[in-house]
Parts: structure tokens; C-alpha cells; sequence
């Protein structure tokens, strides 16, 4: 039970297609054709928690054979160097294959490198960075707090310096995939007597292993358990594992958020446009026969295209210089893309009746285009409460970019 | 123009322009003539710049630019709430362009250009004339901007096949009646004909690739207007919430009116985009008309609720008519309707999509 079907019938080469953008998007068509199971969300849906994360390595491992683990990486990494157009073509080619996403490794093939490799150490590299590619370590994000959400800043986990190490105590709330991880990106407050907040903020890497931390899972409203409480006890963190400098954590923490650089919301918005293609054409015969149902998802269609266009559009701009990029835009993305996310998914309910209402287990690899109606939608609150709440992006577009006061 | 540096200038200069020539006190002066819809010096100024002809041929004494730019003028006039029969001369251009004889073409592209020719035009939904004879007479209701125009063409069929009938405002047996919007800047007139001439070049044969492109002329230039509009009045809104006191503090300090305002922003930015997308797409694309439905139905929707907010976001003097939003509300809502209610684009747009 994977997501792969039977044995590669030949060998590909994706990456000695770049240069050709037509030969590599068939190259990952004819190679997702051949090792992609066209069963996987049957199969991976009726998985327990803890063979989850098998299939999901064999699904990047089976990607790593390729060069495809990690598209986003430059060869600096270790990665295969692509032109940006063509990290987006990968994502283009498999969401439209719904091929499985890697959401479980989003920290470690996305923060963790990007965090390492502008501010860690040689040493740090060296050890950590070869359990993120090979897919062995998950890593987990040890950022906001029961006390400390939206106000990131405030947060009060502690972290005094003792010698050759620094003894943790405090808890974190939030962290996906805690409970699979093991190494976690840790916010702690190093100087309770910082002149601003964010002063006296560092960053280290904690090992999940350590005595004292102890992980309890928080079952979500749909079901599922894919964040964390971690709770840490007297955690004795070597300083070997301090990232950058004492007091800079907060610096180092907001210039690896947008590591992603609009490549996971690109990848979220194409599978669900793929779905709501699918969505119109299997319902011909009931709700699109219904006038009122009909036009609005003709309306959502407009939207959704106001959404990938800003996407796109973006993503040509960091294409061609990222320090030219709006800087706007992604704020606009985000606040467009999760209250869509939630009407639209909201709509297939009310679309669908009590078909919808049906419980099923949530299937994982998919993001917030499972096709499962009640889920979807619950799942939707990801994008409008996570990674900055609807409330705090229009904070940001009133007070930052608008430039209405403050108080 | 494909290359958007340039039409970031165009649009600019449009912008400019339309400030010196049509500023807000001249605008909220306006709303007290009743359906008068055009204004001979703001035209005139217009006609001077080139404007008219910003989509004529080169060849008939235009600056053959394409909807991407005309969208661009569009928006700057709804910006301006200005009272300008453009509309009219950007779709008989397009008409002309796509169906015209080479005779029709030159008979009204030049004139359209310079600005001397200024067009009443009916909706391609619009009830046909019957236009067998060399001579017409019937009723055509509700023809926007009749009482402004030189020549009106009006919906017609031929022989069977569909096109547009252009008739000279002034000739014999032709009479419009002027019907006011609660929108000043635009009205309706009734046209009545009473054997009106329609000779063999007064008809404009239209195939349904011709008509297609003159309807998504006409869905992109009103979403134009309301894109336009939209940004302006919120623009002017979120002015007055900066100056504005109360208990001691600029009322735009208020979160709960703040918070209002970037959704409207938000809304208006993925609208532009969605606009801006759709001017540009080449008309023979096969989802040109899907995307400028598509347009028209969404900027005219967000547009009018941004200016139904405008209004409560301004309080009290959002009520008076000394304030711009009333402005921007009542043409929001004419261009909401125009060419069809939502519903109808909705309908055809779900159309479409289960055809593709």
C-alpha cells in the first residue's frame, strides 16, 4: 500500500529536460503516470497514523529517484538548481496529476534549509541537513504559544544560558506534525529584559529526544490530530545548537516565514482548481441542474481566476528579481485565497445536502482539496486563522499598505 | 500595446488629465443637471488628446490600440465619474473593426476618431429592428446615451442576419425622447422612427465572432467603469477616515472600520487582476468572452458594494450631496445593470463552462 503502482516500466530523467519546457512537463506526466497509483487516496484514507508516515517517505523517496524531492532547492543545497519557471512547472504538473503532497515535510524541506543555510553553522549543516533530505528527520516549528498567537512576540518560553548549555522550560502550541518530528525550530526567550518584545527572542534547534519535552497531539475539528502541544521541562539544549546570534531569533524567524515564496499556495490553489473543475462536471446531472446553484459557482469561478492570476503574477515577479517582488501582493493572496476556500467549500455543502454530511476519514496528501465535502470546508479555517489570521492580514492592509492609524 | 509599462503611462496620463478637466467639485456640481450625459469642453479635451481614437484603426486616423487600453480609459473615466459618451464610440469602433465594409469604415472611423461622430449604442441583447426596407420606422427604448449622440446604431436584422443600423440623430423621422438616471453622468433616450432612411450602407451585417467581440468591448469597458469607481470612491474614503475626528481620534483608527476597508481593497486588487487579464487576452482566444463575463459581473458586483459601504464608512456627510460616493454608488449600479443583470452573465458563464 503506497503510491506507487507497479514498477517503473522504463528510467527517466526529468532534470535533463530543463531548457525544453515541453519535454519536461512529459517527462513528469509520462514518469507520474508510471509511479503514481491512481488509488493512492483509497489507499492512503484507510491508513493507520503510524504507517502514514512510511508511505509518505516512499512517496519522497520515489520523487528523490528523480531529483523531484525537493524541486525548490539550489544546488548550494544540494538540490537540483532548477530555474524558478520550472519549480513551478513540478507544482503545475502535480497538482493537476493530484499526485500526494508533502505536508508533513513542509517545515523540514522548507524552514529548516532556509533557516540553516542563511544562518546556521557549518557544523550546524553538517549534521542536520542530511536526515531533512534523505527524508529521515521531520522537523516541526516551535513558534506560537497558548498565551503568545497572533502576538507572536510576547512569547515567554524561556531559555537560560547554563554553561555549555541552555535549560528550556515553557510550552508551544500549533506545531504541526510534532508528534512524527524529530528536531524542533524553537522560538525562546533568552532576556525576560529585552526594551522591545521582540528583543532578547533567539533561536535554537531542540532535539524532540531530550528529556523534559513531552508532545501531546490536539485533535483537530476535523477529526484529525496533525498539530501539537509540546511541553518542555527543564530541556537542556546544548549552545552548539543556538542559531545565529543570542537576542536575533525574532530577525531569523521572519526572514525563513516566506521561505515558500508562493510556491505552497500556488500548489494549493491549482489542486483546487482542478477540483472545482471536477466539481461542476460530476454534479451536470444534480445541483448544476439547479438555476440558483448554477450561477453561483459560476460566480466562484471568477474568483478563483482573480486568485491564481495574483498567484501567477507574483510568481513571474519573484521569477524575474525577488527583490523587485510586490511586497503586497502576498498579503492580498492569502486574504483572497482563505475566506474563497471557506465560502466555496461551504457552498459544495449546501450544493450537495446530506451526501455531504456523510463521515469519513480524512485522507491525507491531499491539502484542502480532499473532496470530502465536511472536511474541506472544516479545513478551510486553516487558511483563514493559520500563518496569520484573516483579522491580522487586514491589520496589515489597512495599517501597513493603506496607512490608516494605528490607534 | 502588450507591454504594461506602457499602459501604466497611458493610464497615468489619463488619470492626470481627467483631474484637471473633470475634478471632484466639478463632478458633484454635475449631479444637479438631470440627464444631460455630456459635456462639450471635458469631450472636446478628449477628442483633443487622442482618446477617441485610442482604438481606431491607424489607417482611418486612430492610435489602433487594443481593449487592454481602451480598458485602461474605462477606468480612469469611472474614476472621474465623468460624463463622457465613450462607451458608444470604443463598441462602433469595435463594430466596425470585426463586420464594417470598407465603405462603413470609412464613412464613420474617421469621424469616431476625431471625436465629431458621438454613438448611442444598443446592446447585442437589445430587441432587433426589422430593417428589410430602405426605410424604418419602429421604437427602440431605453438606448443609452441617445440624447448625447450624432448617430445611433441601433439593433437590427437584415435579410435574416443580425446587425446594427446606424442612423444619424438628426436625420428625418428619427425623434429621441431623453429618459434621466437617477445618474447623472448617463441616461436613457427612446428612439422613435417614422421612415427613417436606411440605405444599403446604413446596415451592418454582424457575424457571431463580430458580435462576440463587440459584447466583450462592452463587458470589459463597463467592468472598466466600475473598477475605476470602485478604487476612487474607497480612495476617497479612506482620505476622509484619516482626517476625520471623533472621541479625540481619526475615526480610521477604529478597527471595525478599518478591518471593512481592507476587505474592500483586497476585493478591488483581485478584481483588477481579473480585469486586467481579460483586456489583454487576444479577442479570437477561445475564453475572451468567458473572461470578460466574467469581469463585468465581478468588478460591477464589488465595485457597487464598495460604494454601497462608501457611503455608511463616510456617516452623515456620505448622505449629503456634497460628498463623492453617491456619485459612485448610482453609476455602480447603472453599470450593474447594464447590458444585463448578473444573473444573465451568470447563466451564460455556468454556460460555458459546462460546454468546455
Amino acid at each position: 500500500m503506497t503510491a506507487l503502482s507497479q514498477g517503473p516500466a522504463r528510467t527517466f530523467d526529468v532534470l535533463s529536460k530543463v531548457g525544453d519546457e515541453q519535454a519536461f512537463r512529459q517527462e513528469i506526466r509520462d514518469w507520474l503516470a508510471a509511479t503514481l497509483d491512481p488509488d493512492w487516496r483509497r489507499k492512503w484514507q484507510s491508513v493507520r497514523e503510524a504507517e502514514l508516515r512510511e508511505l509518505v517517505i516512499r512517496w519522497l523517496e520515489e520523487r528523490r529517484k528523480v531529483g523531484l524531492a525537493t524541486p525548490h532547492w539550489p544546488k548550494e543545497w544540494g538540490g537540483p538548481g532548477l530555474p524558478f519557471s520550472y519549480q513551478i512547472m513540478v507544482y503545475e504538473e502535480f497538482s493537476r496529476a493530484d499526485a500526494p503532497e508533502l505536508d508533513m515535510f513542509t517545515i523540514s524541506l522548507f524552514h529548516t534549509p532556509a533557516t540553516l543555510f542563511e544562518h546556521g553553522t557549518q557544523a550546524q549543516k553538517d549534521k542536520y541537513l542530511g536526515g531533512v533530505t534523505n527524508g529521515t528527520d521531520i522537523w516541526v516549528q516551535g513558534f506560537s504559544e497558548p498565551g503568545s498567537g497572533s502576538d507572536l512576540a510576547s512569547l515567554r518560553t524561556s531559555a537560560v544560558k547554563q554553561g555549555d548549555h541552555y535549560v528550556v522550560n515553557g510550552q508551544k502550541i500549533w506545531s504541526s506534525n510534532g508528534m512524527h518530528a524529530r528536531y524542533c525550530l524553537l522560538l525562546a526567550r533568552t532576556d525576560p529584559n529585552g526594551k522591545r518584545k521582540h528583543d532578547g527572542i533567539s533561536y535554537f534547534i531542540m532535539d524532540m529526544q531530550s528529556p523534559g519535552v513531552e508532545v501531546r497531539p490536539i485533535r483537530q475539528i476535523t477529526g484529525e490530530a496533525e498539530f501539537c502541544e509540546i511541553f518542555m521541562d527543564d530541556v537542556k539544549i546544548p549552545a552548539e545548537n543556538l542559531i545565529g546570534a543570542e537576542g536575533n531569533g525574532w530577525q531569523i524567524a521572519q526572514s525563513t516565514l516566506s521561505t515558500e515564496r508562493g510556491l505552497l499556495i500556488f500548489g494549493a490553489v491549482e489542486r483546487l482548481a482542478r477540483s472545482f473543475e471536477l466539481d461542476g462536471k460530476e454534479a451536470r446531472d444534480t445541483w448544476m441542474r439547479d438555476a440558483q446553484l448554477r450561477r453561483e459557482y459560476a460566480q466562484y469561478w471568477a474568483e478563483l481566476q482573480t486568485i491564481r492570476l495574483m498567484i501567477r503574477k507574483l510568481l513571474m515577479e519573484l521569477e524575474a528579481n525577488p527583490d523587485k517582488a510586490s511586497p503586497t501582493l502576498p498579503t492580498y493572496i492569502k486574504l483572497t485565497f482563505g475566506p474563497f476556500l471557506q465560502r466555496y467549500t461551504e457552498f459544495l455543502l449546501r450544493a450537495e445536502g446530506m451526501d455531504a454530511m456523510k463521515r469519513e476519514p480524512a485522507i491525507p496528501g491531499t491539502g484542502h482539496s480532499s473532496r470530502l465535502r465536511f472536511n474541506d470546508f472544516l479545513k478551510s479555517y486553516g487558511w483563514t486563522i493559520a500563518g496569520g489570521s484573516n483579522e491580522i492580514m487586514r491589520n496589515i492592509v489597512s495599517e501597513r499598505i493603506l496607512q490608516l492609524p494605528r490607534k | 500595446m502588450s507591454d504594461e509599462m506602457d499602459l501604466a503611462v497611458l493610464a497615468e496620463s489619463f488619470a492626470e488629465v481627467l483631474g484637471a478637466e473633470w475634478p471632484r467639485e466639478k463632478a458633484i456640481a454635475w449631479a444637479e443637471t438631470a440627464g444631460v450625459t455630456y459635456q462639450a469642453e471635458l469631450w472636446t479635451a478628449m477628442a483633443g488628446l487622442g482618446w477617441t481614437a485610442l482604438t481606431a484603426p491607424e489607417a482611418q486616423g486612430g492610435l489602433g490600440l487594443g481593449t487592454d487600453a481602451a480598458l485602461r480609459l474605462h477606468m480612469a473615466l469611472g474614476a472621474a465619474v465623468a460624463p463622457a459618451p465613450m462607451l458608444g464610440t470604443t463598441l462602433a469602433v469595435e463594430l466596425l473593426a470585426r463586420a464594417g465594409t470598407e465603405e462603413q469604415q470609412a464613412a464613420w472611423l474617421p469621424g469616431l476618431a476625431d471625436g465629431s461622430i458621438r454613438v448611442a449604442f444598443a446592446a447585442p441583447d437589445d430587441r432587433p429592428l426589422a430593417a428589410d426596407g430602405a426605410a424604418v420606422s419602429g421604437t427602440v427604448a431605453d438606448l443609452l446615451d441617445a440624447a448625447s449622440a450624432t448617430h445611433l446604431f441601433l439593433r437590427a436584422t437584415r435579410g435574416g442576419q443580425s446587425g446594427w443600423l446606424v442612423v444619424a440623430a438628426d436625420a428625418s423621422g428619427v425623434e429621441i425622447a431623453r429618459q434621466p438616471f437617477v445618474d447623472t453622468t448617463r441616461a436613457f433616450g427612446t428612439v422613435t422612427l417614422d421612415n427613417a432612411g436606411a440605405d444599403g450602407d446604413a446596415y451592418i451585417a454582424c457575424a457571431a465572432s463580430a458580435e462576440d467581440a463587440v459584447t466583450r468591448a462592452g463587458m470589459l469597458a463597463i467592468a472598466g467603469d466600475s473598477q475605476g469607481g470602485g478604487e476612487a470612491v474607497l480612495a476617497a474614503t479612506i482620505e476622509y477616515l484619516k482626517v476625520r475626528e471623533q472621541f479625540g481620534v481619526p475615526i480610521g483608527s477604529f478597527q471595525a472600520l478599518k478591518h471593512r476597508v481592507a476587505d474592500h481593497q483586497t476585493a478591488l486588487v483581485a478584481s483588477r487582476e481579473l480585469l486586467e487579464y481579460a483586456a489583454g487576452l487576444p479577442a479570437d482566444h477561445p475564453q475572451a468572452l468567458l473572461y470578460a463575463l466574467s469581469a463585468k459581473q465581478h468588478a460591477t458586483r464589488t465595485a457597487a458594494e464598495v460604494a454601497r459601504d462608501a457611503i455608511q464608512l463616510h456617516g452623515g456627510v456620505g448622505f449629503t450631496a456634497e460628498f463623492v460616493p453617491h456619485l459612485y454608488l448610482k453609476r455602480a449600479k447603472v453599470n450593474e445593470a447594464l447590458w444585463g443583470i448578473r444573473a444573465a452573465a451568470l447563466d451564460r458563464i455556468a454556460d460555458m463552462l459546462e460546454a468546455a
